[in-house]
């Protein structure tokens, strides 16, 4: 199986001297396009840390990050524009969806290739077809506060998938449904990342979705253990 | 790409009209005290336009008759008549006062013209209704503005005048409308004692054995005769002829008169760099603290409305917009504030004008100047709000 990210004794220290703080002591992780795993461990483990070193919004102090083929961070060196990096490769999805209050359904998906240059028509029409993969296409007009929190979360998936990114971070996506919506979501996570070949790590604390990963990366004092399951999604 | 600066405003297009208003009133008021300003300047172009008049001669070393009081004799006119390049030359009056009109008092400025032949300098001109001024008293010609009407009478100090013709556009540098009568009847109005005044004159007078010698009624008589009249002017208003130079005039005439003499030029000088220079640095002022006050609110208002997003701005960048695109966006939001504010700021201005006692001139160069200036305050306003927007970080959308 393709890889979709791959760390390599990823280190990320803040301060120096006396003062500094080893968020991130050595972590390794692989996750392959269209698997979906976990991210569990307790507050202050380095999970936030981790996630925005996978998210390319802070630099590594010394490790080595891939995603699909490309070596985004080598020790020290890094890709030049982080920025298009994020557009381009990696989907974000959050706690709550975080949708451009003044986009209307359509436009929140679509402003990522519009970002990229692709026309406004093609942008338009790549997130309907989306929309309506992920079963909200009939409210594709709507602005996002007419949605329910559960269509609300759909389109911030949708918005994550657009680029068809080698990889999506899912921090806390379940956190405020209930436990049906939330293994719904999960199960939806894991039919997106078959269907577009992503990888799909999720951040979570939730009980009741954490039995379904196959495979979970336990993060302790800043250094990851890798768990797999039984069970699966 | 769409712009994400017309989404948002049409998403919450009342708050920002509303506050695109609020803004608009502060811009209207300071374009009016632009007008306030203009309305002066063209107010006393308009006394000099109106008294058609090529030079001003005045009582030596003033400023008069506008800026300085100013008093020479009626009879200096015919010597400066007689000059070379002197087309016409007439005395003039000029006093400002109150007087009744109905149940209320009007602030005017009544000027004695002489009305002998037609076309001299000082009278009246733009005539609206009725007819110049043709017998010798008790008749006036008014400005519009003083709310009287053909036929109406206006007192002045004892005496009762009838309005023969209207003008407009007739007022003085400070904005009161004119009422024009015969210079007699002016001097009257301006010099006359009143009956008491006169009374304790005559009996000073009579009680004098230099000016009422025994035996000889008639030195007293004249006397009183000449402390009772006068023939005083404010100024001699001179048109040239045409082949004449109004700087060689006016040397000839200071000269061989010794009084003092004005061009047109130096005239509008002292009226606009002497008389209204107060009321235009107040003005100034006004419009500097306006100014400052319109950017502070736009900055304000951009900086909160900035501030209020900062969620999605984060979003945003995580997502991989620029900083050039959100600060675009910003930046379009405050010009379309200003956009409003000023539209709102030029029809109320418009809407409003008419209604100040005195006149507000709104002129396009001005309404071009402003939105210049409403443009460059709001870009100025919008660098505190894009700079707390490129602060944001990408990660404040990630939490943790």
């Amino acid at each position: 199986m393709a890889e979709g990210i791959t760390l390599e004794n990823v280190v990320k220290t803040y301060g120096s001297g006396e003062t500094a703080v080893h968020a991130l002591r050595g972590v390794d992780m692989a996750v392959a396009k269209g698997e979906v795993v976990g991210l569990i461990g307790p507050s202050g483990s380095g999970k936030s840390t981790l996630l925005k070193c996978l998210g390319a919004v802070i630099e590594p102090t010394s490790g080595k990050m891939t995603i699909g083929d490309q070596c985004i961070y080598d020790n020290g060196w890094k890709v030049r524009d982080l920025r298009a990096l994020r557009r381009d490769m990696i989907g974000f999805i959050f706690q709550a969806p975080y949708l451009i209050p003044f986009l209307d359904v359509t436009d929140n998906v679509a402003l990522l290739p519009m970002l990229a240059g692709k026309p406004n028509a093609e942008a338009r029409r790549l997130a309907r077809d989306l929309l309506d993969a992920l079963d909200v296409g009939h409210r594709a007009a709507a602005m996002p506060s007419q949605l329910s929190g559960g269509e609300q979360q759909r389109v911030a998936i949708a918005r994550a998938l657009i680029n068809r990114p080698p990889v999506i971070l899912a921090d806390e996506p379940t956190a405020p449904l209930d436990g049906q919506r939330a293994l719904a979501v999960v199960g939806l996570l894991n039919d997106m990342a078959r269907q577009f070949d992503t990888a799909i790590i999720i951040v979570t604390h939730d009980e009741k979705i954490i039995p379904t990963f196959k495979r979970l990366y336990n993060i302790r004092d800043g250094r990851t253990v890798e768990e797999v399951q039984g069970k699966a999604a | 790409m769409i712009s994400l600066a017309g989404r948002d405003i049409l998403h919450g297009w009342g708050k920002f009209v509303l506050t695109g208003v609020g803004l608009g009133l502060l811009i209207g008021v300071t374009l009016s005290m632009a007008g306030v300003y203009r309305g002066m300047v063209d107010d006393a172009q308009a006394l000099l336009d109106n008294s058609r008049a090529d030079l001003w001669v005045v009582q030596k070393d003033t400023l008069g008759p506008y800026a300085e009081p100013s008093s020479l004799t009626e009879d200096s006119e015919r010597p400066i008549q007689a000059m070379r390049g002197v087309a016409q030359a007439a005395g003039v009056t000029y006093l400002t006062m109150q007087i009744a009109h109905g149940d209320k008092d009007v602030r005017v400025m009544v000027v004695g013209a002489e009305m002998g032949e037609p076309g001299l300098p000082g009278q009246p001109t733009h005539l609206i209704s009725g007819r110049q001024i043709v017998r010798g008293h008790y008749e006036a010609v008014a400005d519009v503005k003083t709310g009287f009407a053909i036929g109406d009478r206006a007192k002045v100090r004892r005496n009762f005048y009838t309005i023969v013709g209207l003008t407009s556009r007739m007022v003085s540098s400070g904005g009161d409308p004119m009422l024009f009568l015969s210079l007699k009847d002016a001097q009257t109005a301006q010099f006359q004692k009143d009956s008491d005044a006169i009374v304790r004159q005559r009996a000073r007078t009579a009680a004098n054995p230099q000016l009422n010698p025994p035996g000889n009624p008639a030195v007293a008589q004249a006397v009183n005769a000449v402390q009772s009249g006068n023939t005083n002017v404010n100024a001699i208003l001179v048109t040239i002829t045409p082949d004449a130079n109004p700087d060689e005039v006016a040397a000839t005439i200071r000269r061989w008169q010794r009084l003092t003499v004005y061009t047109r030029a130096e005239m509008e000088e002292i009226l606009v760099q002497k008389l209204i220079a107060n009321s235009a640095r107040q003005i100034a002022m006004f419009l500097v603290i306006l100014s400052i006050v319109s950017a502070a609110i736009v900055a304000f208002i951009i900086y909160t409305m900035t501030i209020g997003k900062i969620r999605e701005i984060a979003v945003l960048k995580l997502i991989g917009t620029r900083n050039r695109t959100i600060s675009w966006m910003i930046l379009q939001q405050a010009l379309g504030l200003g956009l409003i504010g000023f539209i709102v700021g030029k029809i109320a201005a418009s809407l409003w004008a008419p209604f100040f006692p005195k006149y507000v001139l709104l002129l396009p160069s001005d309404s071009i100047l402003g939105f210049v200036a409403v443009m460059l305050i709001c870009t100025m306003a919008s660098f505190l709000a894009i700079q707390a927007a490129i602060k944001v970080d990408p990660a404040e959308a990630i939490g943790g």
